[in-house]
């Protein structure tokens, strides 16, 4: 029984033996008795057959009453309590709106002894659930980013609530505490808006108080507006923290999974880098580190985890099939398996596919605004063996001509002038995610660039100004900062701070904008800014692609930087495939599976029905729910434009899907990975004295623990008392006045 | 001695303190009684006085007819008032009498015989015969009726010597005594009547058929009546009942509906056999309750008289 009554003193109920006084003074008084000769003994003896069963009863009672006194008396001066050996806080009464918060960092999935601590923080939901008397009401949130309420309106039902609770998965994200602090709040005001009857209420917080959920780093102010919300919290409900963290625990994760390019190709190997941690006192001796392509083990190497810093690990794999593939750094299961695998999803092309937009064609090879540029994007074009970029160099009627889609990267090169649908086709091809370089030149029309590119919500990512003569030399790289150039970092020789610029158009940067200035001359005037917009990236080059205002082409750094320029406009979509959990998860289809509904297929290997959205002119998908960590595999048109490729089935997410079987141009599916935040593999927790006082000091919290008895939460020795004191002075004083109505009323007969 | 002197002795309090019944008996009727006019015990009487002239209403029995013949004039014949009255006095000696509560001055019984000395004293000394029985379950003694003065002494020391010892039982004692007082006259029972209301009327309508006058002196202890009692009490049943230990206080009302009933039943009897029915208590005092008793009576048209 989960509900039971205590004394806080219990040696004073020794004096319940006082009890049995009035019993006494009872049987005492009926031994001392006067003896005393009667005459008229018919009628007295008629009389007491008349009362005998009245005076019994009376007699009785009386006594009763004087028993319940003393026995009234010793309890309430024992102290009395209910106790409810679950977690419930407040005194049985009126109806108690109960929200039990669970911690949903992945750092929860921390097993001991076959159970984790999540399983735990449920079984304890459960217990409290069970433990609670009918007409209280539930509520569940999850304490993850972004936080969610499982069960937002309170559940009068325990079934429907324990139903809830026993469908929930291990969550794999972080904590995000302001905002489960914002949504409880949210959940206690709807509540009692919807429901005024429950006029008690309580949070429970079942979590291993994790320094990463708790305690992150950040500015001091948010963790004062925490602080406060907390302040709020603890003055409007009853709050508990239920620690079930164990301390000192050891841990070492997958941290980072990258691969050197944004857009590999079967044309050459991909370099992939995987980082590892540990986190902990112990260092770990060759621990294997296996490199997992579509399921199939394809390298494995032995590391030793030193404490404290990280270790990075380098793979190199060569795709043969161009497609969607995901590859999965794996290290060997410890106590917490969530943070020992990472996933990587990557498109795997047969070449990069980029389209050169000469504002000047010429006719001729390596001729024209985009000559220099097309060798430079292909330079080994005249080698034997796959390409990895294929360039296609056109005119400006392309454009609109052209089915863009199957272009990875644009690069526009002199163009004169834009017209409104040209721009619009520009502005679609970007927002779905491809790249856009724009190289200017002696003919582009600045202010016409600027109608129809230009603006707040264009693409250009700074407003084109006057042409410029650079008569200063060198250039300014911003310090590296930028992707683009932060190759160069430690290249002197490579020749990028000497680079030749004769003319340029000024570029203004708006100073509200999202742009970055990727170089510059040493006046400070932009020479390359870029921007992302929608799901791609635009890069805007001040100077020509070609030697007409910059002897640059002929310059070493020129094909390093077109290089860099197109990887980084080219991987707005790669980017968009990798996300950590909580962050949601979404792409463009084509348009020929527009109206369609697709199946996402999870981690667990549920699927989910996945409708396609038309917004923007662009078919896409979108997904939010991504709080398990792995490959999410979206399938459209099943069947429709696959070619199947005989191979190996393998496992896990490609049961069904063959790899490499997908061509360029039909993304029926589509893999995304979603990992884990390395942060919260650091099992680093607080302790209560620091949750006191560093993390909430001044809220009134009631901390309990378990960890040191994790496999028995049955058994959980985590109770709470309400005073029962006062109650029983009320019950005192009214057995008192009782039994002097009872005395009188029966005494009455003889007056 | 003056008369309130002798007022403080008819106290039972004091009465109790001396010693002796005849001395009792005497301070009660020279204190108080004996300064009453009239006897109020009306005789029968055969010898002639005199003459009175008839008035409306008087008994046409005693109308004289012969002065009638000769005068022409009703005259009514006077009597000479001889003592021809004989007073039983039945004195009920069970176990039950014996009672006396701790406020009480006397005994049921030692009132009974005050009562009972008093009266042989007022009506020898009216020259009128008195006769005593002392009874329980059976007759225990019997004194003849006797005019003479010197009478009261045996009857006194009768009294003195009887003792409650027995249980009542009067209904057959009252038929035994009725065929034996072949004189008519006045039976005064002194009792407090425990007994079985039936039984007990049944043999007092058998002096009412021998035409007896019959008065009831209730004795009752003041606790007999009040039941004052408040601490847990056995109380020892006399005359063979059971013991019983009680809550006086609890049991009061009942008790007093109980005692209520009895005496309701006496007076309803004794009111439809036309007896006399005076509860006494052990604490009144004796004389003023007797004469009081004696006044109503002298006003009262007397059965026997018809």
């Amino acid at each position: 029984m989960l509900l039971a009554f205590g004394f806080t003193n219990l040696a004073l109920l020794g004096w319940l033996a006082a009890a049995a006084v009035p019993v006494v003074i009872h049987l005492w008084n009926r031994r001392q008795y006067r003896e005393m000769a009667w005459a008229a003994m018919e009628y007295l003896l008629a009389a007491v057959r008349q009362s005998r069963r009245r005076m019994r009863f009376e007699q009785w009672l009386l006594l009763l009453v004087r028993v319940a006194i003393v026995v009234v008396v010793v309890a309430a001066v024992a102290e009395p309590y209910v106790e409810r050996s679950g977690l419930l806080l407040g005194p049985t009464g009126p109806r108690t709106h109960r929200v039990i918060v669970l911690d949903g960092s992945f750092s929860m999935a921390y097993t001991h002894e076959d159970t984790s601590r999540f399983d735990q923080a449920k079984a304890l939901a459960r217990q409290i659930v069970e433990a609670s008397p009918q007409g209280d009401a539930f509520s569940l949130v999850l304490m993850a980013a972004p936080a969610r309420a499982v069960v937002g309106t309170p559940a009068l039902e325990p079934a429907e609530f324990l139903q809830e609770l026993g469908s929930l998965a291990q969550p794999h994200a972080t904590a995000d505490l302001p905002a489960t602090l914002a949504l409880v709040k949210q959940v206690l005001d709807a509540a009692r808006a919807e429901q005024p009857g429950l006029e008690h209420r309580e949070v429970y917080f079942l979590t291993d108080l994790g320094r990463c959920g708790w305690a992150p780093e950040g500015d001091a102010q948010t963790a004062e507006v925490g602080r406060q919300m907390a302040r709020a919290l603890g003055d409007e409900a009853a709050v508990a923290i239920v620690d079930l963290g164990q301390p000192g625990r050891e841990n070492s994760a997958v941290v980072s999974l990258a691969s050197g390019t944004t857009m590999p190709t079967v044309a050459e190997p991909v370099h992939v880098q995987v980082g590892l941690k540990h986190f902990g006192h112990q260092a770990r001796k060759a621990q294997t580190v296996e490199l997992l392509v579509d399921g199939q083990r394809v390298a494995q190497k032995q590391v030793d985890l030193p404490v404290g810093s990280g270790v990075s690990v380098g793979f190199t794999h060569r795709f043969d099939t161009p497609g969607e593939h995901l590859i999965e750094a794996r290290l060997a299961d410890d106590h917490l398996t969530i943070d020992n695998h990472r996933w990587l999803a990557l498109t795997v092309k047969p070449a990069i596919e980029v389209l050169c937009v000469d504002g000047r064609p010429s006719g001729k090879a390596r001729d024209g605004a985009a000559g220099y540029l097309a060798v430079a994007l292909a330079p080994e074009s005249d080698s034997a063996g796959p390409r990895r970029v294929q360039v296609d160099v056109a005119p400006e009627a392309a454009l609109l001509e052209r089915n863009l889609d199957h272009y990875d990267c644009l690069f526009l090169c002199d163009v004169a002038q834009l017209t409104k649908a040209e721009a619009r086709v520009l502005e679609n091809y970007v927002r779905a995610g491809g790249g856009l370089v724009v190289f200017l030149g002696p003919q582009v029309k600045t202010a016409r660039y600027n109608r129809t590119l230009g603006g707040s919500d264009g693409l250009l990512p700074a407003k084109l100004g006057r042409v410029l003569i650079k008569k200063e030399p060198g250039i300014d790289p911003k310090e590296y900062r930028h992707p683009i150039v932060a190759p160069f970092r430690g290249r002197e020789r490579a020749g990028l701070l000497n680079t030749p610029i004769d003319k340029y158009v000024q570029l203004d940067v708006p100073a509200d904008s999202t742009s970055q200035v990727v170089l510059a001359t040493p006046r400070g005037d932009p020479l390359i800014v870029e921007r992302s917009f929608g799901r791609g990236r635009v890069v805007l080059v001040a100077t020509s692609a070609d030697t007409s205002w910059t002897p640059m082409p002929m310059w070493p750094s020129y094909v390093p930087i077109v290089q860099e320029m197109l990887a980084f406009a080219a991987g707005g979509r790669l980017a968009r495939k990798n996300v950590l959990v909580g962050q949601p998860i979404d792409s463009v289809v084509p348009r020929s599976v527009a109206g369609t509904t697709g199946r996402l297929t999870l981690p667990d290997g549920r699927t989910e029905p996945l409708p396609i959205l038309a917004g923007d002119d662009l078919p896409r998908w979108q997904f939010t729910d991504t709080l398990q960590s792995g490959p999410y595999t979206a399938r459209f048109g099943e069947g429709k434009g696959v070619r199947h490729h005989l191979g190996e089935a393998p496992s896990g997410p490609f049961r069904q899907m063959v790899p490499g079987t997908f061509s360029l141009g039909d993304p029926e599916v589509q893999i995304l990975a979603v990992n884990v935040d390395p942060a919260e593999s650091n099992l680093a927790k607080l302790s209560q004295q620091e949750l006191r006082d560093e993390i909430w000091p001044g809220v009134a919290f009631d901390y309990q623990t378990t960890w040191h008895e994790p496999t028995a939460p049955e058994a959980v020795p985590v109770t709470r008392r309400g005073s029962l004191a006062r109650g029983f002075l009320y019950l005192l004083l009214g057995l008192l006045l009782s039994e002097t109505f009872l005395a009188w009323r029966f005494g009455h007969h003889t007056n | 001695m003056a008369v309130d002197d002798y007022q403080k002795y008819l106290d039972p309090k004091i009465l109790a303190q001396l010693e002796g019944l005849q001395l009792r008996a005497r301070r009660i009727v020279e204190g108080y009684v004996s300064g009453l006019h009239r006897s109020p015990f009306h005789g029968f009487s055969i010898e002639f006085a005199e003459h009175r002239e008839y008035a409306p209403g008087d008994d046409l029995r005693y109308l004289d007819w012969k002065v009638f013949g000769r005068t022409d004039k009703y005259y009514l014949k006077q009597f000479e008032e001889e003592t021809n009255l004989v007073c039983y006095l039945l004195l009920d000696t069970s176990q039950s009498m014996d009672y006396r509560s701790a406020d009480a001055p006397m005994s049921k019984l030692d009132y009974a015989r005050c009562l009972a000395a008093a009266l042989s004293y007022l009506v020898l000394q009216q020259q009128d015969s008195v006769s005593l029985a002392t009874f329980d379950n059976q007759v225990r003694a019997l004194v003849r009726p006797s005019g003479n003065p010197s009478h009261l002494e045996q009857l006194l020391y009768v009294m003195d010597q009887a003792t409650a010892e027995r249980k009542t039982a009067s209904g057959a004692i009252f038929h035994e005594l009725a065929e034996r007082f072949t004189r008519r006259g006045v039976v005064v029972v002194l009792s407090d009547l425990f007994d079985n209301v039936e039984t007990m009327m049944a043999g007092l309508k058998h002096f009412r058929h021998r035409r007896h006058d019959v008065i009831l002196l209730h004795v009752l202890d003041p606790a007999e009546v009040e039941f004052p009692f408040r601490r847990t009490t056995l109380f020892r049943g006399l005359e063979s009942m059971p013991n019983v230990l009680v809550e006086p206080r609890a049991l009061r009302k009942a008790y007093l509906r109980e005692m209520d009933r009895f005496t309701h039943e006496l007076r309803k009897g004794c009111r439809m056999h036309q007896m006399d029915y005076v509860p006494m208590r052990t604490d009144q005092s004796v004389a003023a309750a007797l004469s009081s008793y004696l006044a109503t009576r002298k006003q009262q048209p007397h059965s026997t008289q018809s």
